[in-house]
């Protein structure tokens, strides 16, 4: 075909050619700010041209196909990057409650009101028969108490909100594998016939925050689909087909065709990972290592509490620490006692002083750490004289003097009074239940600051000897458990040496750096991200300045098509017009 | 490369919210005074400042416990330095008395001046410091010597005990700055016991007894020595405590020093700092407000 026929015909595909790209561009400057938009392109190409006699004559312009501009590298290895991102962002935010909960620099910090706790034992040794410094240490030592309980407090309720966000991510999670299935059918389906660019925008947007949640990899297949499995190579999904996570008692589990798989040690990126690092990884080491420091510190105490005798001696007594099973040996963790492996080989004198407070005398009590029960020890006590009786009550060891005689200890190598916590300062053997022996709450008669003379029994309440012995505390090296947690991995631990005091300063300092390593990190990872974001963004992001000139180039364009048929429809004209 | 309007825009606001965040920092620094202001600022740093900050605590305690160790061993001083004293008069009044130019009269008269200075010393033996007796062993709330008869003593019964009570000034180092007051007075009822040379002298007086009055010369050289060594020990160790406090007080300014460099910001630094990132936070807004503005748009 030849002819003006043939004019219009290219005009007419002209036009509607570079209209369909205006839509495009048109398209694009709507959705310059969409999240997840990619810059999509029409391909034009001129038809086939065709023989018309000897000379070939092309036959204008169609619109093949409007493609999206990305690159499935940078999108996947973004992806990758903000799903660490995410994790290490609320590491961040949880670290940053953290350093608020143990902050040293403000309020009465920890470390302050461990000093103060010495220091008045340091003004009990200044004035042992005092009863105001009785006072005063009494309530340092609640507040040291109530300060590791308020710690573990904070620490077991940030475990609980962890939980309550790991149960909507999950949710979240399940919701956007199943919007992920609905539009890979969609995708397939449109596939066939016509461009999916926009769904599969759609797609990847759920992908992406699909990967602010947890690691994923995401392969797209020539027909549409998209399988989304986790890093580990737990699928998720897969054209209609979802495999949910579910949060079973803390555990992430995962829905495969074999039954329900836990799932939680493999989750590492995204929030989910971010969530499971802190309460798996760094909020149990940082409770282990604060009731491990508690419980040096009521041990150490306790310890040397037990060597002394306040200014009175008990007419009844009850230990704060209880036996499960008072009919086995206390060395032995089958006794239950919290502080069984700190009791040793030994012995500690017993001392009985009738109702005018002159000594009766002493009872040295032997303690074989293998062999002596908390009932064998109650008995032998009971043997000592008519008017005491010791009684094992809810497996705490009870003595009670009658006729108004009293009881007073001194002198225990084995640990055995410490560890029933007999004449013991605090009661409980971790943050969460560290508190003042009620005992001394009632009577601060009973803070021992004095010592027992081992020859003739009698004690002063102006000695301050054990007073001075538990100032020395805060010199003396001690040593505590230091743990370390990694998730999916049994905790170890290892032993240090240090004052009481540098051990909490080094606990302290160590969330700090916890703290700055993961701040570090992200904002590593965030100059990453942004780079790639840009990287991203100059291949599908859309530029204003870029679509306008685009747009009068069609615009232009499509003036010229019309301004061809004017010229073809004046052409026929003049052929209409000769007779 | 290309450049994506959301490029612009996103570098936008994380330049600026960098810019805001290091002024907030800056301006964190130059309103607390504090280079420090959470635990992962400087980790390292801020376990030095706790190190510092308990040892601080612990020097301030130690100061508090040696002011409380002096007021003992002042009063211990001036108690026994005033029973030199009357123990010095008892001693001219001795000599004196033993002159054979005496009268019974005289010497009778003498002994009521001897029941004061008994007295006296009695009294200063039970001297007290903040209600706590300091002469008295560890056994310091109970008054620690004792006549058996309040208007014609005859004995003096010491209840205290023999272990002095002990102050604490250094992480391994105690002051007894009480005493055992057997070894001012005597342990037993013999001629090492100063009450009893005293009531012995009284009765020799009252009974015109000269080998007694005599008796009693001698004796009182031993205590009046006794008594200067005591008081010389005691200004011994008020010197040594002295000599502690003065090092704990260097040790305070020295720390306190250490502890400043460590947490405190250097404000004149700090400001010009915040004046830094400010103008970087201007110039941001500045360029910003540009950029955003630039379409083509604009002349089209």
């Amino acid at each position: 075909m030849g002819g003006l026929g043939a004019v219009l015909d290219i005009a007419k595909g002209a036009l509607l050619t570079q209209k369909y790209a205006i839509d495009v561009v048109s398209h694009n400057i709507a959705n310059v700010n969409t999240p997840g938009y990619t810059r999509q392109e029409p391909l034009l190409e001129a038809n086939d041209a065709q023989r018309l006699g000897g000379v070939m004559l092309g036959r204008g312009v169609q619109i093949t196909d409007v493609v999206r501009l990305s690159n499935d590298f940078i999108d996947s290895t973004l992806r990758d990057r903000k799903s660490d991102l995410a994790s290490m962002e609320e590491k961040e935010v949880y670290l940053g409650i953290l350093e608020g909960i143990f902050n040293e620099q403000t309020g009465l910090p920890l470390s302050a009101q461990l000093a103060d706790f010495w220091n008045a034992w340091h003004d009990l040794s200044n004035d042992p028969a005092g009863i105001e410094e009785r006072n005063v240490l009494y309530e340092r030592g609640l507040l040291l108490a109530q300060s590791f309980k308020d710690l573990a407090y904070d620490l077991n309720q940030l475990e609980r909100e962890i939980n309550i966000s790991l149960d909507a991510g999950v949710a979240r999670v399940n919701e956007l594998l199943d919007q992920i299935a609905t539009l890979s059918v969609q995708i397939i389906d449109v596939g066939v016939t016509g461009n999916a660019n926009d769904l599969q925008d759609q797609r990847d947007t759920l992908l992406n925050e699909l990967s602010q949640y947890l690691d994923i990899v995401a392969l797209e297949h020539e027909d549409g689909n998209v399988t989304v499995s986790t890093r580990k190579g737990h699928i998720l999904v897969s054209k209609a087909d979802t495999y949910p996570l579910s949060l079973t008692s803390g555990e992430i589990e995962w829905e495969g065709s074999s039954g329900q798989i836990v799932v939680t040690d493999t989750i590492t990126g995204g929030k989910l990972g971010g969530w499971l690092d802190m309460r798996d990884g760094i909020l149990p080491q940082i409770g282990a290592d604060l009731d491990e420091l508690a419980k040096s510190i009521i041990w150490e105490v306790n310890q040397i509490h037990t060597q002394g005798v306040g200014t009175q001696a008990f007419s009844s007594i009850l230990g704060t620490n209880a036996a499960a099973d008072s009919t086995e040996e206390m060395g032995t963790v089958d006794s239950g006692l919290d502080f069984y492996d700190e009791i040793s080989d030994g012995s500690f004198e017993f001392w009985l002083y009738d109702n005018t407070g002159a000594v009766v005398g002493s009872t040295t009590i032997n303690i074989v750490k293998n062999a002596t029960t908390l009932d064998a020890l109650a008995a032998s006590i009971t043997a000592i004289h008519a008017n005491v009786t010791a009684t094992v009550t809810g497996g705490k060891l009870q003595i009670t003097a009658a006729g108004n005689y009293r009881v007073a200890f001194g002198n225990d190598t084995s640990g055995v009074l410490a560890g029933l916590g007999m004449n013991s300062f605090f009661s409980g053997s971790d943050a969460s239940g560290m508190d003042v022996n009620s005992l001394l709450g009632s009577t601060k008669e009973f803070i021992a600051a004095a010592r027992i003379d081992p020859a003739t029994g009698a004690f002063a309440d102006g000695d301050n000897a054990n007073a001075i012995a538990l100032a020395n505390l805060q010199y003396q090296d001690v040593t505590v458990k230091h743990w370390s947690y990694s998730r999916g991995s049994t905790p170890t631990s290892q032993n240090a040496s240090a004052t009481l005091e540098n051990h909490l300063q080094s606990f302290v300092g160590s969330i700090g750096i916890e703290s700055q390593s993961v701040q570090r990190a992200r904002e590593y990872n965030e100059i990453i991200v942004d780079e790639l974001n840009q990287t991203r963004d100059s291949i599908s992001g859309v530029s204003l300045d870029e679509e306008l000139t685009n747009l009068i180039e069609y615009q232009h364009a499509y003036a010229a098509a019309a301004k061809l048929i004017t010229a073809a429809d004046e052409m026929l004209q003049v052929l209409m017009d000769v007779r | 490369m290309r450049v994506a309007n959301r490029t612009i825009f996103d570098s936008i606001k994380i330049n600026l919210d960098k810019a805001t965040e290091a002024m907030a920092e800056a301006n964190m620094v130059v309103s607390s005074g504090k280079k420090m202001n959470r635990l992962s600022d400087d980790p390292v740093g801020l376990v030095t400042v706790l190190d510092l900050r308990s040892s601080l605590a612990n020097i301030e305690q130690l100061q508090k416990n040696i002011n409380t160790g002096r007021s003992w061993l002042n009063m211990a001083e001036s108690a026994m330095s005033q029973i030199e004293d009357v123990l010095s008069q008892a001693k001219a009044l001795t000599v004196e008395m033993s002159s054979a130019n005496r009268s019974s009269d005289d010497r009778y008269q003498a002994a009521t001046v001897v029941d004061g200075y008994l007295r006296q010393v009695f009294s200063l033996a039970n001297t007290e410091v903040a209600g706590r007796y300091i002469f008295a062993g560890t056994e310091t709330s109970a008054q620690p010597f004792a006549f058996d008869d309040d208007n014609n003593p005859t004995l003096v019964t010491y209840a205290g005990n023999d272990d002095p009570f002990a102050i604490k000034i250094g992480k391994d180092t105690n002051v007894d700055v009480g005493r055992n007051g057997e070894q001012i007075f005597g342990a037993n009822w013999d001629a090492d016991n100063i009450f009893k040379t005293l009531i012995d002298l009284k009765t020799a007086l009252q009974g015109n007894d000269v080998q007694g009055i005599q008796n009693a010369m001698q004796t009182s050289d031993d205590h009046l020595e006794k008594i200067r060594n005591l008081v010389s020990d005691t200004a011994g160790k008020v010197i040594r405590l002295d000599v502690k406090e003065k090092i704990i007080r260097d040790l305070n300014l020295t720390y306190t020093e250490r502890m400043s460099k460590l947490e405190d910001a250097d404000i004149a630094a700090a400001i010009v700092e915040l004046e830094a990132k400010e103008l970087a936070y201007q110039a941001a807004l500045n360029s910003s407000a540009k950029v955003m503005n630039l379409s083509l748009l604009n002349y089209l």
